[in-house]
């Protein structure tokens, strides 16, 4: 059997292309608690929420170029809520003075049998973890602090180990492309969780 | 005088005798005198002016002019005064004067009490006892007065001081109270409303952002530190140290007007609407810059509604088209019927004089339905912060969860649209104003057919229990003195937004539309039958015969409603027949 064709154009999510605007950096486990309070001072008045997520993360191989990568993911905290598939583009490259890292970005709610589907067309799981923490948003930005756990057994999330002695901070905003002020907006929110973290426009590849 | 010169002889003895022994203090065993150490300058002078005996003195002074009393006595005390003060002359320059001063005010003294102890013998004088009063009371009195006087002067002029001193502190720590008063103020504004710095300004914030409010009015206000006042004057008793600036245009009072009326012919002199209320009335112990940022919040949420009212008027697609006029919006509910809705806006009092003569108009206000705005416009500020639920996984964008859930679940357009429908402001006020009006109406009717219809009776039992849309009553139709014969017809009428549905007590429904004519014609036809029933009830009553009973005959002229009905009853002996025939319009008989 033959693997299908696989594409290395930018995939758009129908109409409006929108992008993520995304914001990395770390805060280590003692410190977690003064980040949590400073986010809950500086965000929207809404009960903090924890959440609780597995990530599979796909891969679709083709004969030459880069592999395609969709990643699912679903709540393990709200069973019955939709799974969510998620495809995301490389970084754009270029303009140095944006303060955030862009890149094209396509969410999909998904039915539960979405792994199934995903196996059916030919991607393989490459990879998958467990992503617990808080959620907070303030307007448009999310604000997203987890802590990541290697799966140990695959498909068994109850048997997790931790990555590391830090919690993962994503500062995030989607914005269809072009809006380049929520990258100020995102840069004076960066500002003031500091020093307790100082997010970063990390490019993925650089680090691979 | 003589007598100084003369005692000078001895002084000079008694001088020479001090300066040059010493007097021994201590004789040891051995025989050795330790001497007391000779007194220097100023000891001796202050040893010696212990020793002045004053009175002693002049007295030795008076004795010559006068030498005729007490010879013996003053010659003894002669000698030691005279010893002191000759001791005391060399030395004494600077006490000179004090003592010249003390001498003739001694001697003056001894005259007087000379004079006193030569009365008193009353062998060479003798005092009028009439003029001996004044004189010797007088004196002492004119002493005290001006002793007195003295005296008080100086308290009064320490008291004077006292007083400076304390008004020039009170005056600076007034200064500084207004200084701590301006934080103790921002402070206390602090804890009532949102404040940020920005540069050097404070700025604080009015809207309704953080309760939900997706309008897009900045609504910051500034606040000032007031410092015009003058440290001389008195302060008003209404100064505050602290005040706010709003934006101009939240500056005045606003309220929303709501109110229904029949149709105007022309629609031309509309969106003038005029109407202002008294500014509200300082409540004690509020501060004038909570009741001016009060104001300006209430202003900033009338306009919200009214934005948000008319954004809705011109978006909404119905069959007769609401209008947006100015600062009004019109909307027929019913036919021949308009609701206004209308933002009141003063600005300034000249305005609201100019206005007045509109205050004649008879007050229409729908005050439910204006109260209900604000409670609408509330809801609909909770529901925008409701709506942000946290997405679950993490991962995903912000969007209901409804929707995300339209895509795995299959939904098709019609649930989609569904979900996305929510019910305006302006369409839920417009039906709460058509019940209002539905139910205003109904109860004029049925209070009118009461008033103008003696027998049967009408009565309604208005429930208290009701809804914004819905709202029931309870209608009897009685006949009095014959309740115990004849059952009364019971109705339940309950008002809806659009129509009335009418339960009977046999569980029939009839929905009347919302027709004034509908519910009258109903209510007549449903009195009439009572009537034919109470003839029927009567008549079996009295022992009458029924002959026949028909709701439904199909004689006489056609009626709106129903059919009429008629009764021939017989009397016992069968020598009389009564045939009774019901109409919706009137009964004959």
């Amino acid at each position: 059997m033959e693997a299908p064709p696989v594409t290395v154009m930018p995939v758009t999510g129908g109409t409006i292309n929108m992008m993520e605007y995304l914001l990395q950096g770390s805060v280590l486990d003692q410190s977690l608690d003064s980040l949590l309070h400073r986010l809950r001072g500086l965000c929207d008045n809404i009960e903090p929420e924890t959440f609780a997520d597995h990530e599979l993360v796909y891969l679709l191989k083709g004969q030459q170029g880069n592999p395609f990568i969709l990643r699912a993911r679903r709540s393990l905290a709200h069973p019955t809520a939709p799974w969510h598939l998620r495809y995301l583009g490389q970084p754009e490259v270029g303009d140095k003075s944006r303060h955030a890292l862009v890149r094209n970005c396509v969410d999909v709610a998904a039915s539960h049998s979405l792994p199934d589907f995903l196996n059916e067309m030919g991607f393989r799981m490459d990879h998958e973890f467990v992503a617990k923490g808080h959620i907070f948003r303030k307007g448009a930005l999310k604000v997203v602090v987890s802590k990541l756990s290697r799966v140990l057994v695959p498909g068994n999330t109850d048997n997790t180990e931790p990555l590391s002695l830090s919690y993962l901070v994503e500062l995030s905003v989607l914005a269809p492309a072009g809006q380049d002020t929520v990258s100020e907006d995102m840069r004076s929110f960066a500002e003031q969780l500091k020093p307790l973290v100082h997010l970063e426009k990390i490019d993925p590849k650089r680090l691979m | 005088m003589n007598e100084n010169s003369m005692s000078g002889v001895p002084a000079v003895r008694v001088s020479i005798e001090s300066s040059c022994e010493r007097q021994v203090q201590e004789v040891s065993l051995d025989g050795v005198e330790t001497y007391v150490p000779p007194l220097s300058m100023s000891q001796n002078l202050a040893k010696l002016a212990q020793r002045i005996d004053f009175g002693q003195g002049s007295d030795s002074d008076e004795e010559d002019p006068n030498g005729q009393s007490r010879v013996s006595d003053w010659s003894k005390q002669d000698l030691e005064g005279e010893e002191g003060l000759v001791k005391f002359q060399p030395c004494s320059w600077p006490w000179d004067s004090v003592r010249n001063h003390l001498r003739s005010a001694l001697t003056e003294m001894c005259v007087l009490h000379d004079m006193l102890s030569v009365i008193k013998e009353k062998k060479y004088m003798a005092l009028d006892p009439v003029s001996q009063d004044p004189i010797v009371v007088k004196t002492p009195q004119v002493f005290q007065l001006i002793s007195k006087k003295k005296s008080l002067a100086t308290a009064g002029q320490l008291l004077l001081r006292g007083a400076e001193k304390l008004s020039k502190s009170v005056a600076e720590s007034q200064e500084q109270w207004r200084q701590r008063d301006f934080n103790a103020e921002l402070l206390h504004l602090r804890s009532q409303w949102k404040l940020r710095k920005v540069g050097d300004k404070i700025l604080g914030d009015l809207s309704y952002r953080s309760a939900g409010s997706l309008f897009t009015h900045h609504g910051t206000f500034e606040v000032i530190k007031n410092t015009d006042i003058d440290l001389d004057k008195k302060i008003p008793d209404d100064y505050c140290p602290l005040n706010v600036q709003i934006p101009s245009d939240l500056e005045g009072s606003a309220y929303i007007k709501v109110s229904i009326q029949k149709q105007s012919a022309d629609i031309g002199d509309l969106g003038t609407v005029n109407l202002f209320r008294k500014p509200p009335k300082a409540k004690p112990g509020s501060q004038v810059w909570h009741l001016k940022l009060e104001a300006a919040q209430n202003v900033l949420l009338c306009k919200e509604i009214f934005a948000q009212l008319s954004r809705e008027a011109v978006q909404i697609k119905s069959h007769i088209p609401h209008i947006v006029v100015k600062n009004q919006i019109i909307s027929q509910p019913f036919p021949g019927l308009q609701l206004s809705i209308s933002l009141c806006h003063s600005t300034t009092d000249k305005k609201n004089q100019r206005a007045s003569p509109d205050k004649t108009k008879p007050d229409d206000h729908l005050y439910v339905l204006e109260h209900n705005l604000h409670q609408l416009i509330r809801e609909f500020h909770k529901q925008t912060l409701s709506s942000s639920v946290m997405p679950h996984p993490a991962s995903a964008p912000f969007v209901p969860k409804r929707l995300r859930m339209a895509g795995p679940m299959a939904y098709d357009k019609s649930e989609i649209s569904s979900l996305q429908h929510s019910e305006g402001l302006l369409e839920k006020i417009v039906k709460q104003a058509k019940h209002i009006f539905l139910r205003s109406r109904t109860a004029r009717t049925i209070d009118s057919l009461a008033s103008r219809i003696e027998d049967p009776q009408i009565q309604a039992h208005w429930s208290n229990i009701n809804d914004v849309y819905e709202s029931s009553v309870k209608v009897l139709i009685t006949s009095q003195g014959y309740e115990q014969i004849c059952k009364s017809i019971q109705l339940q009428l309950n008002i809806g937004v659009e129509q009335i549905r009418v339960v009977h007590r046999d569980g029939r429904v009839i929905t009347l539309s919302h027709q004034e004519q509908e519910l009258q014609d109903f209510l007549l036809s449903q009195m009439s039958q009572h009537q034919v029933h109470a003839v029927q009830q009567l008549a079996k009553v009295m022992g009458w015969h029924v002959l026949s009973f028909s709701n439904h005959v199909g004689l006489g002229a056609i009626e709106s409603i129903g059919n009429a009905s008629a009764i021939t009853v017989a009397s016992p002996n069968g020598a009389y027949a009564i045939s009774v025939q019901r109409g919706n319009i009137d009964s004959k008989q």
